[in-house]
């Protein structure tokens, strides 16, 4: 069990992150606090394996408690956010990762997934093993669309990229695009990773259509496609992107990405 | 309007004429101070006077020539011949006055006079004049780079407020509040994880609205970026109804154009056309490098009922905010042509000069 502490000064602000959390089979939270000076002796009574904590908060900032802490007693942490650009001194702190609010479900599963691996490694837990992904004949080839009312076979290597629509995934072939019954997460589990891979969170790309990375300011990038499409990349993907398009073998990048963020749920 | 902007500049770029003969008298000073030890040897006092007159009066008429030639925007090679060859020419003249005075004064008879003594000793006058000529470089400089960075002060000062007009202008609130009406209604419908998507996507554009303050020229992978987060919201909004043809060229993501050109321009494109058509409506965005010139062209579906009449006026506000503000980034150097298709759409024509991002400080030109 992780045992976790939220510490915001704002309670709807807490209950958001608490109920996320109440989600995970493997998390318990031990405490919840409204302002620094709380949550210091809180922290220091309690022990927690991971906080959750605002940086922003009247009185001491998230990080002046982390910074209160010693070394020994200081939990990691996950940091809370609404504008601040990320300080490089939270890395000292034990800081493993950060979210931005309002939260997306999506980056507060791989924060946590962070946060776990980093758990494990900790306590000199060896990560799970991961099944390599040794079995082609189980990925997607081919999809099947309805058009008007007929059905279309597509296959994979003709997809350019894939882009969340809801429940749906929308296909873009060429000038063409097909709705797919399909959400993009089923989808990222299913397709070739040599082919494929998620590069943001609502979409997918396969790997050879990329011809430019262009990195951003707040340290995402903008890919151009090969059919003249910008595309915006999560700086959660690109180092794996990077790995792939440099033509590193999919089972070291493999583990980098798909893992971390198909693991949920 | 143009020709008397340039004159502006041209006149505030420069010093006031006093200033560098003011500057000059240095030079004047040192020229007293070197004659001192020769005081008093024969004629050496009146020679000295003579020629600290002489330079006196030369440096008036040298100050003009030199800015006469600045205006014209000469290259500097010819500038540094002409003055050379200017400021030669003007000591010789001392020479000359020297020799006059001498015959003039009877220090020395007339036949012994000889042309070639004229071009010996030329230092002293020479060396003052370029010296001269170097000081009122410097000051000019000096003053130029002063009215740089007031002209950097004052582009800052406009872009603050082109962002803040940005944000109430682009960021409409009607666009505001049929995204929260959205997500309301998704709230009301449990579509609780829609909903939270949408709001995740809000607070992603608006942080990437207050982002982009660093300068008022980004790269275009930013202004693109920021358009897709915009996007991301209107393709939940609108769903079908919005089909998107993109055309980005090759090798222009680090191309620099003024942050927020294409989000506003895809926002009016879509609450303007698209979202007012009933059936599906395409956008179509093309960005292309034509020779040294960066065109972009947005066209989309318009309402079949009011092709070329309702659009344009209603947007008029949003397409003038940023037609003043390309003005003011690239006077004379853009294009801007909005007007509604033969076909019945409406498209908006934007051309800058191609430049790429060296690096994320910005250089204006």
């Amino acid at each position: 069990m992780i045992r976790v502490a939220v510490i915001d000064d704002e309670p709807l602000a807490r209950s958001g992150v608490i109920v996320r959390l109440a989600r995970q089979a493997d998390v318990t939270v031990i405490g919840e606090y409204g302002d620094g000076a709380a949550a210091l002796s809180g922290l220091r009574e309690l022990r927690p394996d991971l906080v959750f904590i605002d940086m922003r908060m009247p009185g001491m900032s998230g990080l002046d408690v982390l910074a209160a802490l010693p070394a020994h007693e200081r939990p990691m942490a996950i940091l809370l956010t609404a504008y601040d650009s990320f300080a490089v001194r939270a890395f000292e702190l034990r800081a493993v990762d950060y979210l931005l609010k309002p939260i997306d479900d999506e980056r507060f599963a791989e924060a946590l997934d962070r946060a776990r691996q980093a758990l494990a490694w900790r306590t000199s837990v060896p990560p799970a093993p991961v099944a390599a992904p040794d079995e082609p004949a189980r990925w997607l080839n081919r999809f099947c669309v309805r058009v008007g009312r007929k059905t279309v076979y597509l296959a994979a290597t003709e997809v350019e990229w894939i882009e969340a629509d809801g429940d749906y995934a929308t296909l873009h072939v060429g000038d063409k695009t097909h709705l797919l019954r399909e959400s993009l997460q089923r989808l990222c589990e299913r397709l070739d990773p040599a082919l494929f891979m998620r590069v943001h969170r609502s979409a997918i790309v396969r790997i050879d259509c990329v011809t430019e990375l262009q990195p951003l300011a707040n340290r995402d990038a903008m890919l151009r496609l090969r059919s003249g499409t910008p595309l915006r990349a999560s700086r959660t993907y690109i180092e794996p992107l990077l790995g792939r398009l440099r033509g590193e073998s999919v089972a070291q990048s493999y583990l980098h990405d798909c893992v971390g963020k198909t693991s949920r749920d | 309007m143009k020709p008397a902007a340039d004159s502006d500049i041209e006149a505030l770029s420069s010093p006031p004429f006093w200033l560098p003969i003011l500057a000059g008298l240095p030079i004047g000073l040192c020229l007293i101070v070197m004659a001192l030890p020769v005081l008093g040897h024969g004629h050496a006092t009146a020679y000295r006077t003579l020629y600290l007159l002489a330079f006196l009066m030369w440096i008036v008429p040298l100050t003009a020539l030199q800015r006469g030639l600045w205006r014209r925007r000469t290259p500097l090679w010819a500038m540094a011949l002409v003055l050379l060859a200017t400021t030669y020419l003007m000591s010789l003249a001392n020479n000359a006055l020297g020799a006059a005075l001498a015959v003039i004064a009877g220090w020395q008879p007339a036949s012994e006079f000889e042309w070639t003594g004229l071009f010996s000793g030329l230092d002293g006058c020479w060396l003052a004049l370029i010296a001269f000529c170097a000081i009122h470089a410097v000051v000019a400089y000096y003053a130029q780079l002063k009215q740089e960075q007031h002209r950097r002060l004052h582009m800052t000062a406009l872009v603050r407020d082109a962002e803040l007009r940005a944000l109430r202008y682009q960021l409409r609130p009607h666009f505001l509040f049929n995204t929260l009406n959205a997500i309301s209604a998704l709230v009301a419908e449990n579509r609780n994880r829609e909903a939270s998507d949408m709001i995740v996507r809000l607070g992603d554009f608006l942080r990437a609205t207050l982002d982009g303050s660093q300068g008022h020229e980004v790269a275009l992978a930013d202004e693109l970026a920021l358009t897709e987060t915009y996007l991301e919201i209107e393709k939940a909004r609108l769903g079908e109804r919005l089909r998107l043809k993109w055309q980005l060229g090759p090798d222009l993501l680090s191309a620099r154009v003024p942050c927020l050109l294409l989000q506003p321009l895809v926002e009016n494109a879509i609450h303007h056309g698209i979202a007012r058509r009933t059936a599906a409506g395409e956008l179509e965005i093309r960005i292309v490098r034509e020779g040294d010139r960066l065109c972009l062209r947005l066209s989309n579906d318009t309402e079949p009922a009011s092709p070329a009449d309702a659009a344009p006026r209603a947007s008029a506000i949003g397409l003038r905010n940023i037609r003043e503000r390309l003005q003011k980034l690239y006077p004379g150097e853009h294009g801007f042509e909005a007007g509604p298709r033969p076909d019945g759409g409406f498209e908006v024509r934007v051309s800058l000069p191609f430049r790429e991002a060296s690096g994320l400080q910005d250089a204006s030109a």
